[in-house]
């Protein structure tokens, strides 16, 4: 099954800085993969051999970032950055992956902060697809995931082409090592730009600017432990929750 | 103006989706897909009109995002709100699509600035509210707060239409079975007590057990006390990849407050953090706190609890 994992090479968002003023201060963040990047990877293997494997990410970012988990080869958008209009960040990769062709399955990471891009995607080529799932396989020319619902776990099963989006369930248990990293470097990565596949990308949603969250900050009790204790299980018993 | 939509897959969000949509302007049109239970709960928590589709008992409520995308992109609204639920997702990528509109994700409230939409999302995992204008039509992923439903609202609701799905997708749901840990004692705890890295060894649990009796709570922590550590069972843990809970009261002892671990504790009613770094981000998604070194701060909690 011929398979595309499309992994996000973008700062960092836990690195960023917020302001008094509620702005954001980039400077310290480093690029990184997603965090659920590595177990839609993992998603993509059990779904694909090796040689059916595709990496495709957009950006300038380090793109041999799947070649060194093992893909064979890549594909890189290198003049796109993800856009605060989902649908035109999905739309970049929608024309990236009609031209790698023949795609039967492609797997991406659901990342909170870029939600709507996986299902984005999914409409735009028009293919099923679940998200949020946990785990993929292939069965019998079909995909089968396994995703959490409520207190239950769902096992679905879709017909190909179709779209997958994971949720890594921890952080990325075995990162690679020096020799994986060489590999990776051998192995090939096909760098594209925005005119080369046909996207505009025109982002329809600008920014306006930020500001911090309202709602009250906590009372926070500090200084002697004893009196701190006190104060706090007196607000406790005030709320009626003790 | 014409309707704005709401896609509606389960029954939570759908008095807040109405009130936000709400804002926008006339008409709220709410398309559902799942039970006929479930259409009519959402007619009575506040759309204007509400078309039904349904899922039937084994399609994934995915597998009918075209016939949703093509009942609602026939009305070519301005705005469409859908929740946050994987489900909605879906729906709401392939209306995005259809329509050729904007899709934005972790959207608090809508307004209209002249004819632009104006929408205040939830950005850096909730450290920043984010200020976005949309030139043309936007498909809006919500996650404010749920609200109850109204439940003077006078007459019977909203009428209930059915529509008869075309261009079903082959997405079948193959079994659903409770996840490991689904009925743990934590899930349904009133009061839980949580301890993260900040414990420096096993046998210091002990005075996390005796917070616990003392408020007569359920013990739970952070993933790594479980996962790395092993201190307490798997699934105790709280959090994205362990157990969302919803107790009334949720008390974080050394734990940090990672965005992964607060995902776990939305419903909680009051959420105390007990840190020793006053800059710990437990404190921004605390109601109470304590700054302090956890092994003064639980005993000292302790004597103030039997007074
Ligand atoms: C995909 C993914 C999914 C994840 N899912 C989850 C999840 O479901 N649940 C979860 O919990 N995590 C999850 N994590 C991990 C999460 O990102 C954090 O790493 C984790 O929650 C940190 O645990 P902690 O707060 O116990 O430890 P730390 O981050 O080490 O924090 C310890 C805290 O204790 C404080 N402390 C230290 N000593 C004392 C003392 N003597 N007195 C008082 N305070 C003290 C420190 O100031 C610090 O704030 C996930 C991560 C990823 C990438």
């Amino acid at each position: 099954m011929k398979t595309v994992i499309v992994y996000k090479w973008a700062r960092n968002p836990e690195d960023a800085a917020v302001r008094a003023d509620g702005t954001v201060d980039w400077r310290n963040a480093r690029m990184t993969a997603g965090e659920d990047d590595f177990a839609a990877l993992e998603a993509a293997r059990a779904i694909a051999p090796e040689g059916e494997l595709i990496g495709l990410t957009i950006g300038d970012g380090d793109a041999s970032w799947a070649l060194a988990r093992g893909v064979l080869q890549a594909v890189a958008v290198t003049d796109a950055a993800p856009l605060a209009d989902n649908a035109a960040t999905a739309a970049i990769i929608a024309a990236a992956i009609r031209r790698i062709g023949g795609v039967d399955a492609v797997v991406i990471g659901d990342s909170e902060e870029y939600s709507g891009v996986p299902v984005a995607l999914a409409g735009l080529l028009g293919w099923p697809a679940v998200a949020h799932a946990t785990s993929a396989e292939a069965a019998g020319g079909r995909i089968r995931v396994v995703r959490k619902q409520g207190r239950n776990d769902q096992t679905i099963s879709l017909a190909t082409p179709a779209v997958i989006s994971i949720a890594a369930a921890s952080p990325e248990k075995k990162v690679p090592g020096m020799k994986e990293l060489l590999a990776a470097r051998k192995r090939p990565i096909t760098r594209q730009t925005l005119a080369d596949i046909d996207a505009a990308g025109p982002d329809g949603v600008t920014t306006k600017g930020t500001r911090l969250p309202d709602g009250a900050a906590a009372r926070l009790f500090d200084g002697d432990p004893a009196n701190a204790a006190r104060q706090l299980v007196a607000a406790l018993r005030d709320e009626g929750v003790l | 103006m014409s309707r704005t939509w709401i896609i509606v897959t389960e029954e939570k969000p759908v008095a807040a989706l109405a009130a936000a949509a709400r804002a926008l302007g006339k008409t709220v049109a709410a398309v559902v897909v799942g039970p006929r239970a479930l259409a009519d709960a959402a007619a009575l928590a506040g759309p204007d009109e509400v078309t039904w589709i349904d899922a039937g008992q084994d399609r994934g409520v995915e597998a009918f995002a075209a016939p949703v995308a093509g009942l609602i992109a026939g009305d070519a609204p301005k705005a469409v709100l859908a929740g946050a639920s994987p489900e909605s997702r879906v729906l709401a990528g392939r209306v995005a699509a259809t329509m050729s509109a904007s899709l934005v994700p972790g959207v608090l409230s809508l307004s209209m600035a002249e004819d632009r939409i104006v929408m205040d999302r939830s950005g850096l995992d909730g450290r920043v509210i984010e200020t976005l204008e949309a030139a043309g039509p936007v498909v809006a992923i919500y996650a404010g707060d749920d609200i109850p439903a109204a439940t003077e609202r006078s007459g019977a609701g909203a009428a209930v239409t059915p529509l008869v799905a075309e261009g079903v997708a082959d997405i079948v749901i193959e079994k659903t079975e409770p996840a490991a840990g689904a009925d743990a004692g934590i899930t349904k705890a009133q009061v839980v007590v949580s301890v993260g890295r900040g414990l420096r060894k096993k046998e210091d649990l002990s005075i996390i057990r005796d917070l616990a009796s003392a408020v007569g709570g359920e013990i739970g922590c952070s993933m790594p006390v479980a996962d790395d550590l092993g201190w307490v069972e798997k699934d105790r843990y709280v959090g994205r990849s362990g157990q969302h809970i919803a107790p009334r009261l949720y008390i974080a002892v050394g734990i940090q407050g990672a965005p992964q671990h607060l995902e776990g504790i939305r419903g909680a009613r009051i959420v105390v953090g007990i840190n020793n770094d006053p800059e710990a981000p437990i404190f921004k998604a605390s109601d109470y706190g304590i700054v302090g070194d956890l092994y003064e701060v639980v005993p000292a909690l302790l004597t103030a609890l039997c007074n």
